[in-house]
């Protein structure tokens, strides 16, 4: 295992879901569930299966996007069934990850939560995130599925380009 | 019980404000984040106290310098090189520097330092930890550098008008914070006072860096730079498109920095009356703007240009401060304004915002963004509708299957894992664009909305590309300052005027673009030195040297 700020994983997480063809938005949320997801001591076999189906990232996406859209309609507690453990435990990881209060409980295939969408979430971020090299490396590889290699105006028109490096 | 809340004018709406036309001449201001940290410095009296200095007689070693802030101690860790003249290059391709640096949590001991100084040197290369909360490397500005050390060995001072044409004596070349490189997470520091700004340890490690250079240079040089010139000598940096999609994806934070500037503008507006001191105050600062209009020369003939003009404006525009005594005068003063060019309204507003610190300091308190975007979802695909037909107006109104309208595409360098900008119809990656093409997805969004409404989720079931977009419209309805009312991959986006934003968020002066893809910039031109830090200290907006 390796030791990497929460910034990097969550950039990662990003990257990786988008290398994986994943669309933006639900990219951008999966990168943020997935440093929650390390931080809480989640077991990265989800992960490595997401990445694999990104098809499985959407589903939690939209399941999500439903729980939310049922809480800004109602104070009641909102649910999803996921029959399967090991995305029922990324779908308790994205509640985990959102940026308003989710109090979340789990009944045999539901998971419940209280989404306070108004209330921003009061959960403690680590100091360091432990991941194994082969779901670092499984991410990266995706990640760099997203890079463009330069081209030969990029690399002469960046920032201190075309000056003399002595003024 | 008297009501504390300042009265106000309306805000600038957003719609003025959020133009890549406006961004791109603004100034910095008092809510500035280095000049935030620098006042917070002085308020707390702090002093800069060099715990470590092992340099050769020519200047190469490391030296450690703590300070102070809020109960927490912070070192500047710096890291002196004999850099070959043919390694020394601004840009972000490089790998070898004058010098390099991190602010770290504390003081360091023995151990510490030699980690850092292995490390540190390497810069994106190596690996750092959470006790490291910035990392920088910084180049010599050759000809200062040479010419000061020349000029006190010989027992002289450099000459005042090289230090007013160049203004630093290094300049740094990247900025690292919040976690990039292993270095600290933002969130570990966030509730620290003192740190709690934006980019607030960014702006201690840059202000410790000129304390370092003007250190170092007095050390190399065996004797003393007058204060006049030394605090004329800030940190110079030179910026590229690394720094502009930050704008683009942290749309919450960003809206925040724009509301605290455009509420304290419209809180200063509202001012009743001026009192003598302050009108002469208005007039003083008037006057400093020209002097710095004066000594702001840059090589680009259209922005030079574009300096004099604003610089003739301006003389003309004087004798309004000389009309300051009736009432609402700094209402009268910025509607004088309007009929003039933009950039001499950003100028004006910058002044204005000066002039009336006590409504607009507190303002920096509220420029984080410490919880994300608590944004609502919309009921329906109609009510999503009604929010891009009331916002996004100037988004979807644009054709883009006209080339011109989506030329640009924002991509990751694999070589660097930079941002980068390439043309659509000539270079190759398009189909790995990053997600900046904001306007263009809502227009798409708009465009496939279904007659009949129904819930979003479901909507977004079928159509999952759209859900980017459908989060910036849910995100600008509660923000309304947190998007750029442009189309960034117009063929005529000038990313320049990004950078130019961002920088004088930071507080960034003597903007020298050298393209409309990088500029030059100086950061602490002005500013107290490390000896002078005190509560009268915070008054060197746009700095003159004379």
């Amino acid at each position: 295992m390796t030791d990497k700020s929460w910034t990097e994983i969550q950039s990662l997480g990003v990257k990786a879901a988008s290398g994986a063809a994943v669309p933006p938005a639900q990219a951008l949320a999966f990168g943020a569930m997935v440093a929650r997801h390390l931080s809480d001591g989640g077991s990265e076999d989800p992960l490595h299966a997401a990445l694999n189906a990104p098809d499985t990232i959407l589903t939690l996406a939209h399941e999500i996007e439903a729980m939310v859209e049922a809480a800004s309609v109602s104070t009641r507690i909102v649910s999803a069934q996921q029959p399967d453990a090991g995305q029922r435990a990324l779908l308790i990881s994205w509640l985990a990850s959102l940026p308003c209060q989710a109090d979340i409980v789990t009944h045999e295939n539901a998971v419940q939560a209280h989404l306070s969408l108004k209330a921003p979430s009061t959960r403690t971020r680590p100091a360091r995130i432990a991941i194994s090299p082969s779901l670092f490396s499984h991410m990266q590889d995706l990640a760099t599925r997203t890079y463009v290699p330069d081209s030969a105006a990029s690399r002469t028109s960046g920032a201190g380009a075309g000056l003399m490096e002595l003024d | 019980m008297k009501d504390l809340v300042p009265e106000t004018l309306p805000l600038r709406p957003p719609s003025d404000v959020m133009r890549l036309e406006r961004m791109g001449v603004m100034m910095p201001t008092r809510l500035s984040f280095l000049r935030v940290l620098v006042r917070r410095l002085c308020a707390e009296r702090a002093q800069i106290t060099r715990t470590r200095f092992e340099m050769s007689p020519d200047g190469h070693g490391h030296a450690v310098y703590s300070v102070d802030l809020s109960g927490h101690t912070y070192s500047l860790v710096a890291i002196s090189k004999d850099l070959p003249a043919d390694q020394r290059s601004d840009r972000v391709i490089a790998t070898a520097w004058d010098a390099a640096f991190v602010l770290y949590d504390g003081v360091p001991e023995t151990a510490e330092i030699e980690r850092i100084a292995a490390q540190a040197p390497l810069q994106e290369a190596g690996r750092f930890g959470p006790r490291d909360l910035v990392l920088s490397r910084a180049n010599k500005s050759v000809r200062m550098w040479d010419a000061t050390v020349a000029a006190l060995r010989a027992g002289d001072q450099p000459d005042p008008a090289m230090i007013r044409d160049i203004g630093y004596l290094m300049r740094t070349t990247a900025v690292y914070g919040n976690g990039k490189f292993g270095i600290a997470d933002r969130h570990l520091i966030a509730d620290r006072p003192g740190l709690d700004g934006p980019f607030a340890a960014e702006m201690l490690a840059v202000y410790m860096i000129r304390h370092f250079t003007l250190d170092l240079v007095q050390y190399v040089g065996r004797s003393s730079l007058d204060d006049r010139l030394a605090r004329h000598l800030g940190i110079g940096n030179a910026t590229g498109l690394g720094m502009a999609p930050f704008l683009v994806t942290h749309p919450v934070l960003f809206n925040n920095w724009m509301l605290a500037r455009e509420t304290g503008l419209a809180r200063a507006r509202a001012t009743d009356y001026l009192s003598e001191d302050l009108r002469d105050r208005a007039i003083a600062l008037a006057n400093r703007a020209t002097w710095h209009l004066s000594e702001w020369h840059v090589p680009a003939p259209d922005h030079e240009t574009a300096l004099r003009q604003l610089e003739l404006d301006w003389a003309a525009f004087l004798p309004r401060f000389a009309d300051l005594n009736g009432p609402q005068p700094l209402e009268t003063l910025w509607q004088s304004a309007q009929s003039k060019s933009v950039a001499l309204q950003e100028l004006v507003a910058a002044l204005i915002l000066e002039l009336c610190p006590d409504v607009v300091d507190g303002l920096a308190d509220c420029m984080g963004d410490p919880f994300g975007a608590l944004v609502a979802p919309f009921c329906d695909t109609d009510a999503l509708r009604a929010a891009i037909k009331a916002d996004w107006d100037w988004a979807v109104t644009q054709d883009y299957a006209d080339p011109d309208a989506c030329r640009r595409f924002w991509y990751v360098s694999a070589a660097k894992l930079e941002p980068r900008l390439g043309d659509r119809f000539a270079d190759e990656g398009a189909e790995l664009e990053t997600p900046l093409d904001i306007a263009r997805r809502v227009a798409e969004l708009m465009a496939g909305l279904p007659a009949q409404a129904q819930p979003v989720s479901a909507f977004l079931t079928n159509n999952p590309i759209h859900a980017h977009a459908v989060a910036r419209v849910a995100t600008l309805a509660r923000y309304p300052y947190s998007e750029i009312r442009d189309n960034l991959i117009a063929a005529t986006c000038r990313p320049i005027d990004m950078l130019r934003c961002k920088l004088s968020f930071f507080g960034a002066t003597k903007f020298d673009p050298k393209s409309d893809l990088w500029t030059r910039i100086t950061l602490a031109q002005g500013a107290p030195l490390g000896h002078e830090l005190s509560p009268d200290a915070d008054d060197w907006w746009l700095p003159v040297l004379g």
